[in-house]
Protein backbone atom coordinates (compact mmCIF):
# COMPACT_ATOMS: atom_id res chain seq x y z
CA UNK A 1 0.00 0.00 0.00
CA UNK A 2 1.58 3.05 -0.94
CA UNK A 3 1.56 6.34 1.67
CA UNK A 4 -0.41 8.97 -1.12
CA UNK A 5 -2.29 7.99 -3.49
CA UNK A 6 -4.50 9.72 -6.62
CA UNK A 7 -7.19 8.01 -7.87
CA UNK A 8 -8.22 9.58 -11.39
CA UNK A 9 -8.41 12.73 -9.08
CA UNK A 10 -10.27 15.83 -11.10
CA UNK A 11 -11.10 19.47 -9.59
CA UNK A 12 -13.55 21.94 -11.20
CA UNK A 13 -14.10 25.33 -9.75
CA UNK A 14 -17.42 25.84 -11.56
CA UNK A 15 -17.37 25.23 -15.22
CA UNK A 16 -13.27 26.05 -14.71
CA UNK A 17 -11.15 22.96 -14.72
CA UNK A 18 -8.06 23.17 -12.73
CA UNK A 19 -6.77 19.51 -12.71
CA UNK A 20 -8.03 16.16 -15.07
CA UNK A 21 -7.27 12.62 -14.08
CA UNK A 22 -4.18 12.63 -12.14
CA UNK A 23 -3.11 9.64 -10.72
CA UNK A 24 -0.05 8.95 -8.76
CA UNK A 25 0.85 6.32 -6.08
CA UNK A 26 3.53 7.81 -3.40
CA UNK A 27 5.94 5.02 -1.79
CA UNK A 28 6.18 5.28 1.72
CA UNK A 29 9.43 7.59 3.13
CA UNK A 30 9.46 8.70 -1.08
CA UNK A 31 10.49 12.60 -1.71
CA UNK A 32 8.32 13.40 -4.36
CA UNK A 33 8.97 16.89 -6.36
CA UNK A 34 6.34 18.58 -8.39
CA UNK A 35 7.08 20.76 -10.65
CA UNK A 36 4.94 22.53 -13.08
CA UNK A 37 3.77 25.96 -14.85
CA UNK A 38 1.69 28.47 -12.44
CA UNK A 39 -1.81 27.54 -12.48
CA UNK A 40 -1.42 23.94 -13.38
CA UNK A 41 -2.96 22.80 -9.71
CA UNK A 42 0.34 21.57 -7.91
CA UNK A 43 -0.98 23.60 -4.73
CA UNK A 44 -4.26 22.41 -5.05
CA UNK A 45 -3.54 18.90 -5.54
CA UNK A 46 -0.68 18.94 -2.09
CA UNK A 47 -4.05 21.15 -0.35
CA UNK A 48 -6.35 18.05 -1.32
CA UNK A 49 -3.85 15.35 0.69
CA UNK A 50 -3.70 17.96 3.63
CA UNK A 51 -7.47 17.87 3.52
CA UNK A 52 -7.97 21.86 2.83
CA UNK A 53 -9.81 20.89 -0.60
CA UNK A 54 -11.62 17.89 -2.04
CA UNK A 55 -11.69 16.73 -5.26
CA UNK A 56 -14.44 16.88 -7.23
CA UNK A 57 -13.42 13.57 -9.18
CA UNK A 58 -11.63 10.56 -8.29
CA UNK A 59 -10.43 10.33 -4.72
CA UNK A 60 -7.52 10.52 -2.78
CA UNK A 61 -5.80 8.31 -0.16
CA UNK A 62 -3.10 8.19 2.60
CA UNK A 63 -2.16 5.07 4.13
CA UNK A 64 -5.00 3.39 2.24
CA UNK A 65 -7.94 6.09 3.69
CA UNK A 66 -9.55 8.61 1.94
CA UNK A 67 -8.85 12.44 3.29
CA UNK A 68 -11.74 13.68 4.83
CA UNK A 69 -9.98 16.28 7.20
CA UNK A 70 -7.13 17.78 7.76
CA UNK A 71 -4.87 15.95 10.71
CA UNK A 72 -1.60 16.06 12.56
CA UNK A 73 -0.50 12.92 10.05
CA UNK A 74 -0.41 15.24 6.93
CA UNK A 75 1.28 18.74 8.07
CA UNK A 76 1.98 21.56 5.71
CA UNK A 77 5.10 23.44 5.72
CA UNK A 78 3.73 26.63 3.87
CA UNK A 79 5.40 29.33 1.65
CA UNK A 80 4.72 31.98 3.79
CA UNK A 81 5.46 30.28 7.01
CA UNK A 82 2.44 30.77 8.42
CA UNK A 83 3.94 30.79 12.35
CA UNK A 84 1.46 32.48 15.32
CA UNK A 85 3.02 36.04 15.70
CA UNK A 86 1.51 36.20 19.22
CA UNK A 87 3.70 33.07 20.30
CA UNK A 88 7.23 32.31 20.75
CA UNK A 89 9.60 29.72 19.00
CA UNK A 90 8.78 27.12 21.47
CA UNK A 91 5.41 27.63 21.61
CA UNK A 92 4.92 27.67 17.58
CA UNK A 93 7.10 24.12 17.42
CA UNK A 94 4.93 22.91 20.06
CA UNK A 95 1.87 23.77 18.71
CA UNK A 96 0.54 20.13 17.11
CA UNK A 97 1.77 18.83 20.25
CA UNK A 98 -0.41 20.96 22.08
CA UNK A 99 -3.30 20.07 19.92
CA UNK A 100 -2.72 16.52 20.23
CA UNK A 101 -2.78 16.13 23.98
CA UNK A 102 1.30 15.08 24.83
CA UNK A 103 1.60 15.37 28.04
CA UNK A 104 3.68 18.64 29.03
CA UNK A 105 7.14 16.56 29.88
CA UNK A 106 7.31 15.02 26.71
CA UNK A 107 6.49 18.45 24.76
CA UNK A 108 9.06 20.06 26.53
CA UNK A 109 11.64 17.29 25.42
CA UNK A 110 10.44 16.85 21.49
CA UNK A 111 10.74 20.77 21.43
CA UNK A 112 14.01 20.80 22.92
CA UNK A 113 15.39 18.53 20.53
CA UNK A 114 14.06 20.56 17.21
CA UNK A 115 15.26 23.48 18.56
CA UNK A 116 18.74 21.66 18.86
CA UNK A 117 18.58 20.32 15.29
CA UNK A 118 17.06 23.30 13.64
CA UNK A 119 19.82 25.63 14.66
CA UNK A 120 17.26 27.65 17.11
CA UNK A 121 19.30 27.65 20.60
CA UNK A 122 18.79 30.94 22.30
CA UNK A 123 15.66 31.37 19.99
CA UNK A 124 13.56 29.91 21.94
CA UNK A 125 11.79 32.89 23.61
CA UNK A 126 11.62 34.80 20.42
CA UNK A 127 8.93 36.21 18.44
CA UNK A 128 8.82 34.93 14.83
CA UNK A 129 8.92 39.03 13.77
CA UNK A 130 12.51 38.98 15.95
CA UNK A 131 13.86 36.13 13.31
CA UNK A 132 14.99 36.14 9.84
CA UNK A 133 12.54 34.39 7.29
CA UNK A 134 15.33 31.31 7.50
CA UNK A 135 14.99 31.17 11.00
CA UNK A 136 11.17 31.68 10.49
CA UNK A 137 10.94 28.60 8.03
CA UNK A 138 13.58 26.87 10.49
CA UNK A 139 10.61 27.21 13.44
CA UNK A 140 7.69 25.82 10.61
CA UNK A 141 9.98 22.76 9.54
CA UNK A 142 10.26 21.70 13.02
CA UNK A 143 6.84 22.49 13.96
CA UNK A 144 5.69 20.39 11.44
CA UNK A 145 8.94 17.43 12.01
CA UNK A 146 7.73 17.10 15.69
CA UNK A 147 4.42 15.65 15.74
CA UNK A 148 5.72 12.91 13.79
CA UNK A 149 3.85 13.01 10.56
CA UNK A 150 3.00 10.18 8.22
CA UNK A 151 3.25 12.89 5.07
CA UNK A 152 4.98 16.40 5.16
CA UNK A 153 3.85 18.43 2.43
CA UNK A 154 5.56 21.22 1.13
CA UNK A 155 4.28 24.09 -0.86
CA UNK A 156 7.51 26.34 -2.19
CA UNK A 157 8.75 26.17 1.43
CA UNK A 158 12.02 28.43 0.08
CA UNK A 159 10.05 30.48 -2.17
CA UNK A 160 10.37 33.56 0.03
CA UNK A 161 13.69 32.92 0.78
CA UNK A 162 16.90 34.44 -0.37
CA UNK A 163 19.43 32.45 -2.10
CA UNK A 164 21.54 32.42 -0.06
CA UNK A 165 19.73 31.05 2.76
CA UNK A 166 17.98 28.66 0.27
CA UNK A 167 21.21 27.02 -0.39
CA UNK A 168 21.43 26.48 3.47
CA UNK A 169 18.12 25.31 3.66
CA UNK A 170 18.04 22.88 0.95
CA UNK A 171 20.75 21.33 2.73
CA UNK A 172 19.71 21.14 5.85
CA UNK A 173 16.04 19.58 4.29
CA UNK A 174 18.64 17.20 2.77
CA UNK A 175 20.09 16.04 6.31
CA UNK A 176 16.49 15.83 7.60
CA UNK A 177 15.29 13.47 4.96
CA UNK A 178 18.61 11.40 5.24
CA UNK A 179 18.34 11.22 9.02
CA UNK A 180 14.24 10.79 9.36
CA UNK A 181 12.99 9.85 5.95
CA UNK A 182 9.69 10.63 5.26
CA UNK A 183 6.89 10.70 3.09
CA UNK A 184 7.44 14.04 1.52
CA UNK A 185 5.27 16.22 -1.31
CA UNK A 186 7.71 18.84 -1.81
CA UNK A 187 6.25 21.83 -4.14
CA UNK A 188 8.99 23.83 -6.05
CA UNK A 189 9.70 26.74 -8.74
CA UNK A 190 13.08 25.51 -8.96
CA UNK A 191 14.06 23.01 -11.01
CA UNK A 192 17.37 22.61 -9.70
CA UNK A 193 15.73 22.23 -6.14
CA UNK A 194 13.77 19.59 -7.47
CA UNK A 195 16.02 17.76 -8.97
CA UNK A 196 18.85 17.66 -5.75
CA UNK A 197 15.69 16.81 -2.75
CA UNK A 198 13.41 14.53 -4.59
CA UNK A 199 13.48 10.95 -5.40
CA UNK A 200 11.03 11.48 -8.04
CA UNK A 201 10.13 14.30 -9.61
CA UNK A 202 6.46 14.93 -11.29
CA UNK A 203 6.18 17.68 -13.88
CA UNK A 204 2.98 18.75 -14.53
CA UNK A 205 0.97 20.05 -17.32
CA UNK A 206 -1.48 22.66 -17.72
CA UNK A 207 -5.39 23.72 -19.17
CA UNK A 208 -6.09 21.17 -17.30
CA UNK A 209 -3.79 20.41 -14.40
CA UNK A 210 -2.18 17.10 -15.16
CA UNK A 211 1.01 14.61 -14.90
CA UNK A 212 3.23 14.87 -18.24
CA UNK A 213 5.79 12.87 -16.80
CA UNK A 214 7.67 11.32 -14.03
CA UNK A 215 11.64 11.49 -13.34
CA UNK A 216 13.15 8.90 -11.33
CA UNK A 217 16.22 10.57 -9.96
CA UNK A 218 16.74 8.11 -6.98
CA UNK A 219 19.22 5.52 -8.56
CA UNK A 220 21.20 8.47 -9.96
CA UNK A 221 21.13 9.81 -6.12
CA UNK A 222 21.86 6.59 -4.40
CA UNK A 223 25.02 5.56 -6.81
CA UNK A 224 26.96 9.05 -6.71
CA UNK A 225 25.82 9.09 -2.80
CA UNK A 226 24.47 13.02 -3.45
CA UNK A 227 23.01 13.18 -0.19
CA UNK A 228 26.84 13.37 1.68
CA UNK A 229 27.93 16.16 -0.84
CA UNK A 230 27.21 19.52 -0.68
CA UNK A 231 24.89 21.19 -3.29
CA UNK A 232 27.13 23.46 -4.70
CA UNK A 233 29.69 19.88 -5.76
CA UNK A 234 26.14 18.27 -6.57
CA UNK A 235 25.31 20.93 -8.95
CA UNK A 236 28.45 20.40 -10.65
CA UNK A 237 28.09 16.82 -11.61
CA UNK A 238 27.33 15.38 -14.87
CA UNK A 239 24.83 13.81 -14.02
CA UNK A 240 22.91 16.39 -11.84
CA UNK A 241 23.01 18.83 -15.21
CA UNK A 242 22.13 16.02 -17.14
CA UNK A 243 18.83 15.35 -15.14
CA UNK A 244 17.85 19.43 -14.55
CA UNK A 245 18.44 20.04 -18.66
CA UNK A 246 15.91 17.42 -19.03
CA UNK A 247 14.07 18.61 -16.20
CA UNK A 248 13.92 22.02 -17.89
CA UNK A 249 12.66 21.02 -21.21
CA UNK A 250 9.81 19.26 -20.35
CA UNK A 251 8.83 22.03 -18.12
CA UNK A 252 9.97 24.39 -20.79
CA UNK A 253 7.68 22.58 -22.82
CA UNK A 254 4.72 22.76 -20.55
CA UNK A 255 5.22 26.53 -20.76
CA UNK A 256 5.42 26.95 -24.49
CA UNK A 257 2.38 25.54 -24.83
CA UNK A 258 0.20 28.74 -23.55
CA UNK B 1 16.98 58.28 -7.22
CA UNK B 2 17.20 55.11 -5.17
CA UNK B 3 20.50 56.02 -2.79
CA UNK B 4 18.68 59.60 -2.08
CA UNK B 5 15.19 57.80 -1.01
CA UNK B 6 17.50 55.70 1.35
CA UNK B 7 19.08 58.65 2.74
CA UNK B 8 15.59 60.20 3.48
CA UNK B 9 14.14 57.31 4.98
CA UNK B 10 17.71 56.98 7.22
CA UNK B 11 17.14 60.50 8.40
CA UNK B 12 13.77 59.89 9.42
CA UNK B 13 14.70 57.26 11.44
CA UNK B 14 17.15 59.06 13.04
CA UNK B 15 14.73 61.98 14.17
CA UNK B 16 12.23 59.15 15.55
CA UNK B 17 15.10 57.65 17.65
CA UNK B 18 16.49 61.41 19.20
CA UNK B 19 13.35 61.77 20.79
CA UNK B 20 13.86 60.06 24.40
CA UNK B 21 10.71 59.48 25.79
CA UNK B 22 11.65 62.26 28.60
CA UNK B 23 12.05 64.69 26.09
CA UNK B 24 9.23 63.46 24.07
CA UNK B 25 7.17 64.07 27.32
CA UNK B 26 8.38 67.56 27.71
CA UNK B 27 7.80 68.68 23.87
CA UNK B 28 4.01 67.36 24.74
CA UNK B 29 3.63 69.16 28.21
CA UNK B 30 5.51 72.47 26.70
CA UNK B 31 2.31 72.45 23.91
CA UNK B 32 -0.26 72.65 26.99
CA UNK B 33 1.19 75.33 28.81
CA UNK B 34 1.55 77.29 25.93
CA UNK B 35 -2.14 76.38 24.57
CA UNK B 36 -3.22 77.46 28.52
CA UNK B 37 -0.64 80.81 27.88
CA UNK B 38 -2.07 81.82 25.00
CA UNK B 39 -6.41 81.02 26.71
CA UNK B 40 -4.78 82.91 29.69
CA UNK B 41 -3.48 85.83 27.77
CA UNK B 42 -6.65 86.45 25.11
CA UNK B 43 -9.28 86.46 28.03
CA UNK B 44 -7.28 88.15 30.84
CA UNK B 45 -4.91 90.05 28.94
CA UNK B 46 -5.87 91.26 25.99
CA UNK B 47 -9.61 91.11 27.07
CA UNK B 48 -10.34 89.54 23.34
CA UNK B 49 -13.17 87.91 24.32
CA UNK B 50 -15.73 89.22 26.78
CA UNK B 51 -16.08 86.73 30.01
CA UNK B 52 -19.89 85.84 29.64
CA UNK B 53 -18.70 84.28 26.34
CA UNK B 54 -15.98 82.30 27.45
CA UNK B 55 -14.29 81.98 30.62
CA UNK B 56 -10.76 83.04 31.90
CA UNK B 57 -8.34 80.72 33.61
CA UNK B 58 -9.62 81.88 36.73
CA UNK B 59 -13.26 81.89 36.24
CA UNK B 60 -12.87 78.16 35.24
CA UNK B 61 -10.35 77.55 38.33
CA UNK B 62 -13.49 79.20 41.00
CA UNK B 63 -16.23 77.12 39.39
CA UNK B 64 -13.88 74.09 39.58
CA UNK B 65 -13.57 74.58 43.13
CA UNK B 66 -17.37 75.26 43.60
CA UNK B 67 -17.88 72.42 41.94
CA UNK B 68 -15.23 70.55 43.88
CA UNK B 69 -16.48 71.79 47.37
CA UNK B 70 -19.73 72.79 47.55
CA UNK B 71 -21.10 71.13 44.48
CA UNK B 72 -23.45 72.14 41.39
CA UNK B 73 -26.43 71.06 39.50
CA UNK B 74 -27.29 68.38 42.85
CA UNK B 75 -23.91 67.29 43.71
CA UNK B 76 -20.06 67.19 44.75
CA UNK B 77 -17.79 66.95 41.73
CA UNK B 78 -17.42 63.60 42.59
CA UNK B 79 -21.09 62.59 43.11
CA UNK B 80 -21.97 63.88 39.36
CA UNK B 81 -18.15 61.97 37.82
CA UNK B 82 -19.27 58.78 39.47
CA UNK B 83 -22.77 59.16 38.26
CA UNK B 84 -22.10 59.43 34.61
CA UNK B 85 -18.71 57.44 35.16
CA UNK B 86 -21.01 54.34 36.59
CA UNK B 87 -23.49 54.92 33.21
CA UNK B 88 -21.00 55.16 30.66
CA UNK B 89 -18.96 51.76 32.69
CA UNK B 90 -22.30 49.61 32.75
CA UNK B 91 -22.71 50.74 29.06
CA UNK B 92 -20.16 50.20 27.95
CA UNK B 93 -19.22 46.78 29.76
CA UNK B 94 -22.57 45.09 28.14
CA UNK B 95 -22.08 46.86 24.65
CA UNK B 96 -18.31 45.25 24.48
CA UNK B 97 -19.42 42.15 26.17
CA UNK B 98 -22.54 41.71 23.46
CA UNK B 99 -20.81 43.60 20.66
CA UNK B 100 -17.65 41.25 20.75
CA UNK B 101 -19.64 37.92 21.04
CA UNK B 102 -21.90 38.82 18.16
CA UNK B 103 -18.98 40.04 15.99
CA UNK B 104 -17.48 37.03 16.75
CA UNK B 105 -20.38 34.43 16.16
CA UNK B 106 -21.20 36.56 12.45
CA UNK B 107 -17.07 36.20 12.35
CA UNK B 108 -16.68 32.50 12.20
CA UNK B 109 -20.31 31.62 10.64
CA UNK B 110 -21.66 33.09 7.19
CA UNK B 111 -25.08 31.61 8.25
CA UNK B 112 -25.43 33.80 11.05
CA UNK B 113 -23.97 37.02 9.12
CA UNK B 114 -26.41 36.05 6.62
CA UNK B 115 -29.22 36.10 9.02
CA UNK B 116 -28.14 38.71 11.08
CA UNK B 117 -27.25 41.49 8.70
CA UNK B 118 -30.68 42.49 7.23
CA UNK B 119 -31.43 43.54 10.81
CA UNK B 120 -28.42 44.77 11.53
CA UNK B 121 -27.48 46.94 8.40
CA UNK B 122 -31.50 48.59 9.26
CA UNK B 123 -31.14 49.29 12.60
CA UNK B 124 -27.20 50.98 11.84
CA UNK B 125 -28.43 53.76 10.36
CA UNK B 126 -30.49 54.82 13.39
CA UNK B 127 -28.83 57.53 15.31
CA UNK B 128 -28.14 56.60 19.14
CA UNK B 129 -29.85 59.80 20.26
CA UNK B 130 -32.72 59.02 18.13
CA UNK B 131 -33.71 55.84 20.40
CA UNK B 132 -33.81 58.37 23.36
CA UNK B 133 -37.42 58.95 23.15
CA UNK B 134 -38.14 55.35 23.48
CA UNK B 135 -35.73 54.47 25.48
CA UNK B 136 -37.70 57.12 27.86
CA UNK B 137 -41.42 55.73 26.80
CA UNK B 138 -39.93 52.13 28.01
CA UNK B 139 -37.91 52.78 30.80
CA UNK B 140 -38.68 56.37 32.23
CA UNK B 141 -36.18 59.09 32.61
CA UNK B 142 -33.83 56.95 35.12
CA UNK B 143 -30.35 55.18 34.57
CA UNK B 144 -31.64 52.28 32.72
CA UNK B 145 -33.20 54.27 29.72
CA UNK B 146 -29.45 55.97 28.98
CA UNK B 147 -27.54 52.67 29.71
CA UNK B 148 -30.11 51.18 26.62
CA UNK B 149 -29.04 53.93 24.40
CA UNK B 150 -25.23 54.11 25.75
CA UNK B 151 -25.18 50.01 24.88
CA UNK B 152 -26.97 50.94 21.34
CA UNK B 153 -24.65 53.60 20.51
CA UNK B 154 -21.45 51.67 21.66
CA UNK B 155 -22.33 47.92 20.31
CA UNK B 156 -22.51 48.86 16.53
CA UNK B 157 -19.06 49.33 16.55
CA UNK B 158 -17.77 46.44 18.57
CA UNK B 159 -19.87 44.20 16.08
CA UNK B 160 -18.33 45.64 13.31
CA UNK B 161 -14.53 46.29 14.07
CA UNK B 162 -14.95 42.50 15.89
CA UNK B 163 -16.02 40.54 12.94
CA UNK B 164 -13.59 42.35 10.28
CA UNK B 165 -11.14 41.23 12.84
CA UNK B 166 -11.95 38.06 12.41
CA UNK B 167 -12.41 37.89 8.74
CA UNK B 168 -8.91 39.43 7.98
CA UNK B 169 -7.55 36.77 10.32
CA UNK B 170 -4.64 35.42 7.87
CA UNK B 171 -6.28 32.24 6.17
CA UNK B 172 -3.01 30.64 5.70
CA UNK B 173 -2.64 30.44 9.80
CA UNK B 174 -5.99 29.10 10.10
CA UNK B 175 -5.06 26.27 7.21
CA UNK B 176 -1.95 25.55 9.46
CA UNK B 177 -3.48 25.86 12.66
CA UNK B 178 -5.50 23.05 11.42
CA UNK B 179 -3.46 20.77 9.60
CA UNK B 180 -1.29 20.49 12.74
CA UNK B 181 -4.09 18.76 14.34
CA UNK B 182 -6.13 21.99 16.08
CA UNK B 183 -9.94 21.05 16.35
CA UNK B 184 -12.26 24.55 15.31
CA UNK B 185 -12.38 25.44 18.92
CA UNK B 186 -8.87 25.60 19.06
CA UNK B 187 -8.33 27.63 16.00
CA UNK B 188 -11.07 29.80 17.47
CA UNK B 189 -9.20 30.71 20.65
CA UNK B 190 -5.07 30.33 19.54
CA UNK B 191 -5.42 31.81 15.69
CA UNK B 192 -8.84 34.04 15.54
CA UNK B 193 -9.17 35.75 18.69
CA UNK B 194 -5.63 37.03 18.84
CA UNK B 195 -5.85 37.60 15.36
CA UNK B 196 -8.54 39.72 15.57
CA UNK B 197 -7.78 41.42 19.17
CA UNK B 198 -6.13 44.46 17.24
CA UNK B 199 -9.50 45.33 15.25
CA UNK B 200 -11.72 44.23 18.45
CA UNK B 201 -9.59 46.90 20.31
CA UNK B 202 -10.31 49.55 17.40
CA UNK B 203 -13.79 48.74 18.05
CA UNK B 204 -13.76 48.95 22.06
CA UNK B 205 -12.10 52.62 21.70
CA UNK B 206 -14.57 53.73 18.81
CA UNK B 207 -17.26 52.10 21.18
CA UNK B 208 -16.14 54.23 24.69
CA UNK B 209 -15.98 57.33 22.60
CA UNK B 210 -19.48 56.71 21.63
CA UNK B 211 -20.35 56.23 25.02
CA UNK B 212 -19.21 59.29 26.06
CA UNK B 213 -21.00 61.32 23.48
CA UNK B 214 -23.91 59.60 24.30
CA UNK B 215 -23.99 59.59 27.61
CA UNK B 216 -23.73 63.40 27.56
CA UNK B 217 -26.50 63.83 24.98
CA UNK B 218 -29.01 61.52 26.79
CA UNK B 219 -28.49 63.39 29.82
CA UNK B 220 -28.86 66.76 28.55
CA UNK B 221 -32.35 65.55 27.35
CA UNK B 222 -33.08 64.63 31.08
CA UNK B 223 -31.34 63.48 33.92
CA UNK B 224 -31.22 64.24 37.80
CA UNK B 225 -27.41 63.96 37.83
CA UNK B 226 -24.36 63.47 36.48
CA UNK B 227 -22.12 65.61 33.80
CA UNK B 228 -24.61 66.24 31.60
CA UNK B 229 -26.93 67.65 34.10
CA UNK B 230 -24.03 70.39 35.08
CA UNK B 231 -23.43 71.46 31.78
CA UNK B 232 -27.58 71.82 31.81
CA UNK B 233 -27.88 73.87 34.91
CA UNK B 234 -24.55 75.88 33.71
CA UNK B 235 -26.45 76.34 30.87
CA UNK B 236 -29.41 78.04 32.00
CA UNK B 237 -27.69 79.94 34.76
CA UNK B 238 -25.27 81.16 31.73
CA UNK B 239 -22.21 80.21 33.83
CA UNK B 240 -19.83 79.75 31.36
CA UNK B 241 -16.89 79.21 33.67
CA UNK B 242 -19.12 75.73 35.03
CA UNK B 243 -20.06 74.84 31.55
CA UNK B 244 -16.00 74.81 30.89
CA UNK B 245 -15.26 72.85 34.05
CA UNK B 246 -17.96 69.83 33.02
CA UNK B 247 -16.55 69.82 29.29
CA UNK B 248 -13.11 69.17 30.84
CA UNK B 249 -14.48 67.03 33.35
CA UNK B 250 -15.65 64.55 30.02
CA UNK B 251 -12.32 65.27 28.41
CA UNK B 252 -10.52 64.20 31.37
CA UNK B 253 -12.61 60.99 32.27
CA UNK B 254 -13.10 59.85 28.18
CA UNK B 255 -9.05 59.61 28.16
CA UNK B 256 -8.52 58.54 31.05
CA UNK B 257 -10.92 55.45 30.38
CA UNK B 258 -9.06 55.55 26.48
CA UNK B 259 -5.41 55.42 28.24
CA UNK B 260 -7.13 52.76 30.50
CA UNK B 261 -7.94 50.18 27.20
CA UNK B 262 -4.79 51.33 25.74
CA UNK B 263 -2.80 49.94 28.54
CA UNK B 264 -4.80 46.38 28.88
CA UNK B 265 -4.47 46.51 24.24
CA UNK B 266 -0.52 47.05 25.43
CA UNK B 267 -0.69 44.33 28.03
CA UNK B 268 -2.31 41.39 25.86
CA UNK B 269 -0.63 42.63 22.29
CA UNK B 270 2.70 42.80 23.88
CA UNK B 271 4.16 40.74 21.67
CA UNK B 272 4.50 43.14 19.25
CA UNK B 273 6.73 44.97 21.28
CA UNK B 274 8.67 42.40 21.83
Amino acid sequence: MSAIEFHNVGRKFGAYEAIADVSLAVRDKEFIAIVGPSGCGKTTLMRMVAGLEFPTEGRVTVNGRVVRAPGPDRAVVFQQFALLPWRTVRENIGFGLTCTGTAASEKRKLVDHYIKMMHLDGHADSYPHQLSGGMQQRVALARSYVIDPDVLLMDEPFGALDAQTRTVMQEELVRLARDNPRTVLFITHSVEEAVYLADRIVVMGKKPGCIREIIDVSDVRTSEAWQELGIDEVMDLPSFVHLRTRVWRLLRSQMDDE
Amino acid sequence: MTDNVAGGGDAAGMNIRRYLPQRRTLISLAGLVIVLCLWAVVTMGLKLVSPVRFPSPLDTWSAARQLIFTGYGGGLLWEQVWHSSRLVLLGFAVAASSGVALGIIMGISRRAQLFINPTFLLLRPIPPLAWIPLAILWFGLGDTSKIFVIWYAAFVPCVLNTLAGIRTVDKTLIAAARVHGASPGRVLREVQLPGALPMVFTGLRLSLQACWTTLVAAELVGAFFGIGRVLVIAGQDIYPGMILVAMLCVAALGAGMTKVLTVIEQRLLAWRFA
